[in-house]
């Protein structure tokens, strides 16, 4: 039976599962598109291999070093592993993940790239961020929040750990008509 | 992607929230070719958008863009 996507928590399970399932990314097609040959460079090939995001989010949050750093729905690690590199070792990038394979290919990928040090993986929810409150200098996401059955509730949780006067630089997309509903309905749409 | 937001309801939402400047830039329009390299999208789905969008909208059925805000400070 299909599952009735009007319920909350059900779109959540339909995402988790989504991402358990696939066994590799959009690739250097789609991170091509994204990230500047730079920016590639400075990536393991695996990472690369898994990128699902849809923009730069690191590009535009102009990370600065020593800052605490928050990636929302980190997947294989590609936009902390970015964003680790501009904050060094006297700051911190934090990956958040549902998917628990994910923060084990990030964990491996950040090593690779020799960031380890000063990144972490949690498992965690975008609506409930397994982090106190003011603690975080800048969040950042790519292609999360659409996800998010509750976006109200996620955006709350991401102004509750920032910080006065910290800010957020979210790559996701928008869409300016209905998609239609047989779509809008689909769990493959629903998780891409 | 189905649960994308309209531009003008995701700036709504940060304001909503708390976030005070908002701003979305980066507009990039993404295509379903685009969207058929993400492993997420089932041949089956991207087959249904082919045939139930029409046809100029498939260069363009969503906007990749960025979304920048700040949480006040203590004095707002």
């Amino acid at each position: 039976m299909a599952k009735d996507l009007m319920f909350q928590d059900e779109v959540k399970e339909v995402v988790r599962g989504a991402y358990a399932a696939i066994s590799t990314g959009g690739g250097r097609t789609v991170a091509g598109r994204i990230y500047t040959d730079d920016e590639l460079a400075e990536l393991p090939g695996g990472a690369v291999d898994w990128a699902l995001g849809v923009g730069n989010p690191v590009l535009f949050a102009l990370l600065q070093p020593g800052e605490v750093v928050l990636d929302i729905g980190s997947g294989a690690g590609i936009d902390t592993i970015l964003a680790a590199r501009r904050v060094g070792p006297e700051g911190l990038a934090i990956g958040l993940d549902i998917v628990p394979a994910m923060s084990e290919r990030a964990r491996a990928h950040a090593a690779e790239a020799g960031v380890d040090e000063w990144t972490e993986f949690q498992l965690g929810d975008m609506e409930r961020i397994p982090l106190p409150d003011v603690s975080v200098d800048v969040v950042i996401s790519n292609g999360v929040l659409n996800l998010a059955a509750r976006k109200s509730r996620a955006l709350a949780e991401i102004l509750r750990v920032l910080r006065p006067g910290g800010r957020i630089s979210l790559a996701d997309l928008t869409v300016e008509e209905e998609l239609p509903p047989e779509i809008a309905n689909d769990e493959s749409a629903w998780a891409g | 992607m189905a649960g994308a937001l309209a531009e003008r309801v995701f700036a709504e939402k940060l304001g909503r929230a708390g976030f005070v400047d908002v701003w979305v830039g980066a507009h990039r329009p993404t295509s379903i070719d685009e969207a058929s390299q993400y492993p997420l999208f089932t041949d089956e789905v991207i087959q249904l958008m082919r045939e139930t969008i029409p046809p100029e909208r498939h260069d363009h059925v969503a906007t990749s863009v960025i979304v920048k805000a700040r949480r006040p400070d203590l004095d707002g």
